[in-house]
C-alpha cells in the first residue's frame, strides 16, 4: 500500500523545491549567455551549447514542469498523488543528475555524461512510476490524462535516445553508428520539447485555461484530436528525423495540424470566456502559443531535405531551438508558474486560516505591474536575441541576453515576494466579527 | 445580547470568505446554493467554480471554520454539489462588475 505523507508536504514543499531549483537554473542560464553569447551566435554542436541546453531543458524546464505536474495531476485529474517519498527521492536524483550532466557536457566527457544521465534517468523513472500509479486512481479518463500519459512515454524515449547517444560516443552502442549524430541529436531534442513539454502544455491547458478565464472546452473531439495527431506526428518524426528521411516535412505538417487544432480550440475557449479581462499569467501563455506560428514555419523550412547547408541555415536551426526553448515553452511555463507558485504558497500558508482570519487573494501576493514589465522585456529579449543569432552576432545576442536576464530577475523577485508569504504569512484578524 | 441565527446572518458570515483565485467572496460569487439553520446546526449546500478546483478543501474548511467560530452555532454540515454546475450568471451584480464578467 502506498503511504501518503501529510498533504501539505506533498502539495507544497516538494513542488516548491523543484520550482526554486528551476528558477536558480534559469538565472544561471541567463548569466552564462551574457558571459558567453557565442554559444548562440555559432553552430550548436559544441560542449558549451550542449551544457547550457541541458541546464535550460532539465535544470529550468524539467524542474518546474515536474514540480508542477506533481501538484497539477492530482488537481486536474482528481486523484491523490501515489507517493510523496518518491518525489523526495526523485528530487535528489534530479539535482545530482542535472548538475553532473551540465558539468560533464561542459568538459565534454561523455563517460560522465552517461553516468550523470543515468542518475537523472533513474529519477525520471521514479517520476513516471509515481504519475502512472496516480493515473490508475483517476475516476475517469479525459484529454488531460491522455496528454500526461503520452508525455510520460515521450520523456522515456527522449532519455533513452540521449543515453544511447552518450553510450555511442564512448563506444558502447555500436548500432547507433548507423545514424547521423546530428539526426540523433535533433530527434532527442524534438522528442523532449514537443513530446514532453509541448504535450503537457497542450493537455494541461485544456483544464487550466478554462479555469482561469471562466470558460469551458468548446469541442472535446477537437481537443482529443489535437493530442492524437501530436502523437502521430511525433512517432513519424522520431523515425524520419533519425533516418534523415525526405518524409520529415510530412510529419512536421502533422504536428503543425495538431497545434493548429489546439490553437483553434484555445481561441474558442477564450472567446467563450466569461471573465473579460485576461490576467498577465494568461497573456504570457497566449503569447507563447502565438510563437508557435513562426516556429511552425521554421520547422517546415528546416525539415525540407533540399535545404542547403550553409552558415545561415545553421543559424536558423539555432534560432528555431532558441525560440522553442526560451520562447514558446518558457513563456508558457512562466505564465503558468505565475498561477501555480502563488497557489502552492497560498495553500501552504493560508488554507488552514481561511474562515478564521483575513487572507490575501492570489493576485495580492505579487505586483502585476512588475509582471507586465517583465513581459515586454521578455518579448524584446526574444526579438533581439533571434536577430543576433540569425546574424551570428555575439554582441547582439549579448544585448538580447541582458533583456532576458532582466526578465528573469523580475521573475525571481516576484517569486521571492510570493515565497515570502510561505515564511511570513500576512494574516489579519477578520474585520467584521459577526455575532449571529 | 444574542443575535438571531438565521439565513441572512449565515450568508453575512460566509461573505467574509474569499475565493483566492478570483479574489471575490463566495456568497457574491454565487457558490452558496442553500443555507438552513435548525437547532443551532447550520447546513450549507454549496458548489465551486469548477470540479477539481484546487481550493476545494480550503474553501469548504473555511466555511466550517467561519461558522463554527460564530456565536450560537453548535454544528456545521457542508454539502458540496456539482448539480447544477456553477455559472457566472449566479454571481451578484457587484461581483460581475468587480471581476469584469460578462452578463449572461
Amino acid at each position: 500500500m502506498p503511504q501518503h505523507l501529510d498533504v501539505s508536504t506533498t502539495a507544497v514543499a516538494l513542488p516548491l523545491a523543484f520550482m526554486i531549483t528551476g528558477v536558480i537554473s534559469l538565472i544561471c542560464v541567463a548569466a552564462w549567455l551574457i558571459c558567453n553569447p557565442a554559444i548562440l551566435a555559432t553552430y550548436h554542436y559544441s560542449p558549451n551549447a550542449a551544457a547550457i541546453t541541458h541546464l535550460f531543458a532539465l535544470g529550468w524546464l524539467c524542474s518546474v514542469v515536474m514540480g508542477a505536474i506533481y501538484q497539477l495531476v492530482p488537481v486536474a485529474l482528481e486523484a491523490k498523488l501515489y507517493s510523496a517519498r518518491l518525489v523526495f527521492l526523485q528530487y535528489a536524483l534530479h539535482v545530482a543528475g542535472v548538475t553532473g550532466m551540465v558539468l560533464a557536457f561542459h568538459a565534454w566527457n561523455m563517460k560522465y555524461v552517461g553516468w550523470a544521465g543515468s542518475i537523472f534517468a533513474t529519477g525520471v523513472c521514479l517520476f513516471i512510476y509515481n504519475i502512472v500509479q496516480t493515473l490508475w486512481r483517476i475516476p475517469r479518463w479525459n484529454v488531460v490524462a491522455l496528454s500526461v500519459t503520452s508525455a510520460l512515454l515521450w520523456i522515456l524515449l527522449t532519455i533513452t535516445v540521449g543515453l544511447l547517444m552518450a553510450a555511442d560516443k564512448t563506444g558502447h552502442a555500436a548500432f547507433m553508428f548507423q545514424f547521423s549524430p546530428l539526426g540523433a541529436m535533433h530527434t532527442h531534442a524534438h522528442l523532449g520539447v514537443i513530446g514532453f513539454f509541448m504535450m503537457l502544455i497542450v493537455g494541461v491547458s485544456y483544464k487550466l485555461i478554462p479555469m482561469f478565464t471562466l470558460s469551458e472546452v468548446q469541442s472535446r473531439r477537437r481537443a482529443a484530436a489535437s493530442i492524437v495527431l501530436l502523437n502521430i506526428g511525433l512517432a513519424g518524426s522520431l523515425f524520419s528525423i533519425l533516418l534523415q528521411s525526405p518524409l520529415k516535412p510530412v510529419f512536421a505538417l502533422v504536428i503543425i495540424v495538431a497545434l493548429a487544432l489546439y490553437g483553434g480550440e484555445l481561441i474558442a475557449i477564450i472567446r467563450a470566456r466569461k471573465r473579460r479581462s485576461l490576467d498577465w499569467g494568461v497573456k504570457y501563455f497566449l503569447t507563447a502559443i502565438a510563437l508557435l506560428i513562426p516556429l511552425s514555419i521554421a520547422a517546415l523550412i528546416l525539415s525540407w531535405s533540399g535545404l542547403p547547408l550553409n552558415p545561415f541555415t545553421s543559424q536558423l536551426e539555432n534560432a528555431y531551438g532558441f525560440l522553442a526553448f526560451a520562447g514558446a515553452i518558457t513563456f508558457a511555463v512562466m505564465g503558468m508558474l505565475y498561477k501555480i507558485i502563488p497557489f502552492l504558497v497560498w495553500y501552504g500558508s493560508y488554507s488552514s486560516h481561511i474562515g478564521k482570519a483575513q487572507v490575501p487573494a492570489l493576485a495580492d501576493m505579487y505586483p502585476a505591474r512588475m509582471q507586465m514589465i517583465a513581459y515586454w522585456l521578455f518579448l524584446a529579449a526574444l526579438a533581439v536575441t533571434t536577430i543576433g543569432i540569425l546574424n551570428s552576432s555575439p554582441t547582439v545576442v549579448r544585448i538580447g541576453s541582458i533583456f532576458f536576464a532582466a526578465n528573469v530577475v523580475i521573475f525571481a523577485i516576484n517569486a521571492e515576494k510570493i515565497l515570502s508569504h510561505y515564511f511570513r504569512p500576512a494574516i489579519k484578524p477578520l474585520t467584521t466579527a459577526k455575532a449571529l | 445580547m444574542n443575535a438571531i441565527l438565521d439565513e441572512a446572518a449565515v450568508l453575512e458570515t460566509l461573505s467574509q470568505i474569499i475565493d483566492p483565485e478570483l479574489g471575490c467572496n463566495i456568497v457574491d460569487l454565487g457558490l452558496i446554493y442553500r443555507v438552513s439553520v435548525a437547532d443551532r446546526l447550520v447546513r450549507v449546500t454549496m458548489t465551486l467554480t469548477t470540479p477539481g478546483c484546487p481550493m476545494h478543501e480550503s474553501i469548504t474548511m473555511g466555511v466550517k471554520n467561519a461558522l463554527l467560530s460564530t456565536e450560537g452555532v453548535a454544528g456545521v454540515e457542508v454539502e458540496l454539489v456539482w448539480d447544477p454546475p456553477w455559472h457566472p450568471s449566479l454571481m451578484s451584480e457587484q461581483a460581475r462588475i468587480a471581476l469584469r464578467v460578462q452578463p449572461s
